[in-house]
């Protein structure tokens, strides 16, 4: 590890900790949260359109947007993660007819108190895509991607003794 | 045996205080949120040793962590490797805590039966050896005090190794109590004279007018022999009704001993934690099997103040409560272990 | 505000009328002149009520517990314990032919200090809105104002705001004082006290005080009626408005002015939805 650490050269800043920082080819991992309706089966899209995007996203499939408690997304950045992604049916296209308008409304509220407390707004991101939406798919992880590698690796309240 | 007095006065008491919080680890009570509570300093003005710290946190932190890791397990297909060499918090070094209260100090000394006897807690023990208590007497009780009332003498305490009393006169005297708080003074990095030959006089002086200030009084013994009877008082169920199981007492309690063990995890790595605990929570005497020996309030209060008053005393010949008014205050409903057995006793 | 008076009247002819098996109110501490709690069961303690600007604890908060469960019970609240009343109803933790209850216009309760209480500068709702009988003169609803302690956070830097609520949630022994003290949070089995369970945080770490937290404001989110019952109790003295009032604002600009527990049946701001809620943060 230390040998690669000299190759590399510059490093990236913990956005949340000035004074904790990563070697430049550090890669982020991010929890992707996906409804099994739309967008798992957009995931799915992507792949058997051979979209390319980044590896640095793994994915958990739930029933539906709103099965994502508050906590998932907590204990997500205090295990591994340095980023989340929640992505669920387009507003309307709930397969349970209103689920995703229910989450919306906890997904602000939970957005707002994370960023409160101190966790940089960019690391928990959420998108609607239906499971038409390969390509969108593809976009959405290259951009949240994008974002986290720029916030560097997360140290904020993360578990102890690990 | 008896140990070095030296006197000095307020500009001397901080001198010497600064001397010790730059040449030792030294904790002294720190205001955080309106609360104080002991912190780590390098020079005495962070922290102030002459807080009421009696009336927020105790000094159990510093021995017994709110939680400390006890080890570590990592899973693989074919085993499970547990390590269990853990730091946590365990200092090596000396310590050294100012500001301390005599009722907490006791609270220390109570422990000590507890950790000492079966299991002997090496942790625990370990810092209780490589600390130094550098102990505040009071000059006034607070409303909730009965440190007076109870099985030890706050006077000629020797649960701590130093103790600082604030004579009448306006002199300060530095006394210690233990050999390892003589070595201490002895060592001190600010040169102390010595006192006079009217310090015992003039301490016992401030003790008096100290014990005078007591609003909550009673005989120990009386109640002690009283509650030994008194399991089936009705009057138990009559004080818990306004409590709210909070746990705050047990939290803050310096004496206050009982832990839970949890894990966390992740992946395949995992941590077992030992934390506080309270005898308040409903799922403390849960059993696997649904069933639960005390699932009603009054029930659990019967075993708080039993414990503290009875049980403990019985196992250890000392009281569990040292009288420190602690949880009356942070009680949100102001519910005083001094009534408490006071009421039961006398039902 | 003064009704110890009346407060007295009312439960002696409600005991004698046999409408009631427990009365809770507000008793004087025999050292100070604070008040705490009494749960009177004898017409003979009656004496001991009192009602004054000390009267601060939320007495809904003692309906969830088993010796007041499916008893008659008549009470004292003010503006913001009859809302959590509202929720407690509509949520249907206690039944309303169960309770009597005394509806005070609140004119502001004081603090340890004597200052007016801080969340009462905030208040939008010091009269009653459930109540069998009303004491004082109705103020009407206030206009709703953002916590001034949460403007202040808010406006710190992103670095120097994780460092504040980092020492908060340093401090927090999690002794879990602020969810018992809550008068919403009535669940048998509270999820984080689920002391032995990996899937929550058992330790008192500063991981697991924020991951206890930030849940626990979450589950208050919509409801939380702003007693702030949790702070008194707090012994560490937590400023934990702040994690529920930034909700709360969240809320109130974004979900139709939204306020918990106003008006009957209104359940919490997560249990409804509207379609033209904001959007914009999603991709």
């Amino acid at each position: 590890m230390e040998t690669q650490e000299k190759e590399v050269k510059g490093s990236v800043q913990s956005a949340e900790n000035p004074g904790l920082t990563a070697p430049a080819d550090w890669q982020p991992v991010i929890i992707g949260i996906l409804c099994n309706w739309c967008s798992y089966a957009g995931s799915d899209l992507t792949g058997t359109s051979r979209i390319q995007y980044p590896p640095n996203i793994r994915i958990i499939r739930v029933p539906c947007s709103s099965r994502v408690d508050p906590w998932f997304i907590i204990k997500s950045l205090q295990a591994t993660a340095d980023g989340v992604l929640i992505s669920g049916c387009h507003p309307g296209d709930c397969h349970y007819i209103a689920g995703n308008y229910y989450a919306r409304r906890r997904f602000l509220v939970i957005k707002n108190l994370l960023n409160f407390v101190g966790y940089h707004e960019n690391r928990v991101q959420f998108s609607w895509v239906s499971a038409a939406e390969g390509a969108k798919f593809a976009q959405v992880v290259a951009k949240v991607t994008d974002d986290i590698k720029k916030l560097g690796p997360l140290h904020r309240y993360k578990k102890e003794n690990f | 045996m008896s140990f070095s007095i030296y006197e000095t006065d307020k500009q001397g008491l901080t001198a010497f205080y600064d001397a010790v919080a730059g040449k030792f680890e030294t904790y002294a009570p720190v205001e955080k949120f309106g609360k104080f509570d002991y912190r780590r300093i390098t020079k005495i003005a962070e922290g102030n040793p002459d807080s009421p710290i009696a009336a927020t946190m105790t000094v159990k932190p510093l021995f017994f962590p709110k939680s400390s890791p006890i080890l570590k397990f990592q899973e693989n297909k074919e085993e499970t490797l547990i390590s269990n060499n853990i730091e946590g918090d365990l200092s090596s070094g000396k310590r050294v805590i100012l500001g301390i209260r005599h009722c907490d100090a006791r609270g220390l000394q109570v422990l000590d039966k507890v950790y000492s006897w079966d299991f002997i807690d090496t942790d625990y023990q370990k810092k209780r050896e490589n600390t130094i208590l550098v102990s505040t007497r009071c000059d006034k009780a607070g409303v909730n005090c009965f440190c007076t009332s109870l099985d030890y003498d706050v006077e000629n305490s020797d649960a701590h190794d130093v103790k600082i009393v604030n004579g009448l006169n306006g002199k300060i005297y530095i006394k210690a109590v233990t050999q390892k708080g003589e070595d201490f003074l002895k060592e001190s990095p600010v040169s102390l004279k010595l006192a006079g030959n009217d310090s015992d006089e003039e301490m016992k002086k401030q003790y008096k007018s100290f014990e005078s200030s007591f609003r909550l009084k009673m005989n120990y013994k009386e109640i002690n022999e009283k509650l030994q009877n008194k399991f089936d008082s009705p009057e138990f169920e009559t004080i818990s009704r306004n409590c709210i199981g909070c746990n705050t007492c047990a939290f803050i309690c310096p004496t206050c001993h009982c832990f839970k063990i949890s894990d966390e995890k992740i992946r395949d790595t995992g941590v077992r934690y030992k934390s506080y605990d309270s005898c308040n929570n409903t799922y403390f005497t849960l059993m696997a099997g649904g069933h639960n020996p005390r699932p009603v309030k009054y029930r659990r209060w019967r075993q708080r103040a039993m414990h503290k008053f009875v049980y403990y005393k019985e196992r250890f010949g000392v009281n569990l409560c040292v009288g420190c008014g602690h949880c009356a205050i942070s009680c949100p409903v102001n519910i005083s272990i001094f009534e408490v057995v006071n009421k039961v006793a006398n039902s | 505000m003064n009704y110890t008076k009346q407060i007295q009247d009312i439960a002696s002819k409600l005991f004698t009328e046999g409408k009631i098996d427990i009365f809770i109110g507000y008793q004087q501490n025999s050292f100070d002149d604070n008040q705490v709690p009494v749960l009177i069961t004898d017409p003979a303690e009656i004496p001991k009520l009192v009602f004054s600007d000390k009267s601060v604890f939320n007495l809904t908060n003692y309906l969830k517990f088993e010796h007041t469960k499916n008893k008659r019970v008549g009470l004292v609240v003010k503006g913001c314990d009859s809302r959590s009343l509202n929720l407690l109803l509509t949520e249907k933790q206690v039944k309303r032919e169960n309770l009597y209850v005394i509806g005070v216009c609140c004119e502001g309760v004081t603090d340890d200090n004597g200052a007016k209480a801080k969340n009462c500068e905030v208040c939008v709702m010091p009269d009653p809105v459930v109540y069998d009988e009303i004491l004082g003169n109705p103020s009407g609803k206030k206009p709703y104002r953002v916590d001034p302690d949460v403007a202040e956070v808010a406006k710190m830097p992103l670095v120097e705001r994780a460092d504040y609520f980092e020492e908060i949630f340093q401090n927090c022994i999690r002794c879990n004082a602020c969810r018992h003290s809550c008068p919403l949070c009535y669940c048998s089995k509270c999820c984080i006290d689920q002391e032995t369970s990996t899937l929550y945080n058992g330790s008192n770490t500063v991981s697991s005080a924020v991951h206890a937290l930030l849940t626990w404001s979450m589950h208050l989110a919509g409801r939380c009626v702003d007693c702030r019952n949790c702070e008194k109790a707090c012994p560490s003295h937590l400023p934990l408005h702040l994690l529920h009032k930034q909700n709360e604002k969240v809320i109130f600009e974004n979900f139709q002015e939204h306020l918990s527990g106003m008006i009957a049946d209104d359940r919490g701001a997560f249990y409804k939805y509207n379609q033209k809620d904001p959007d914009d943060f999603i991709m």
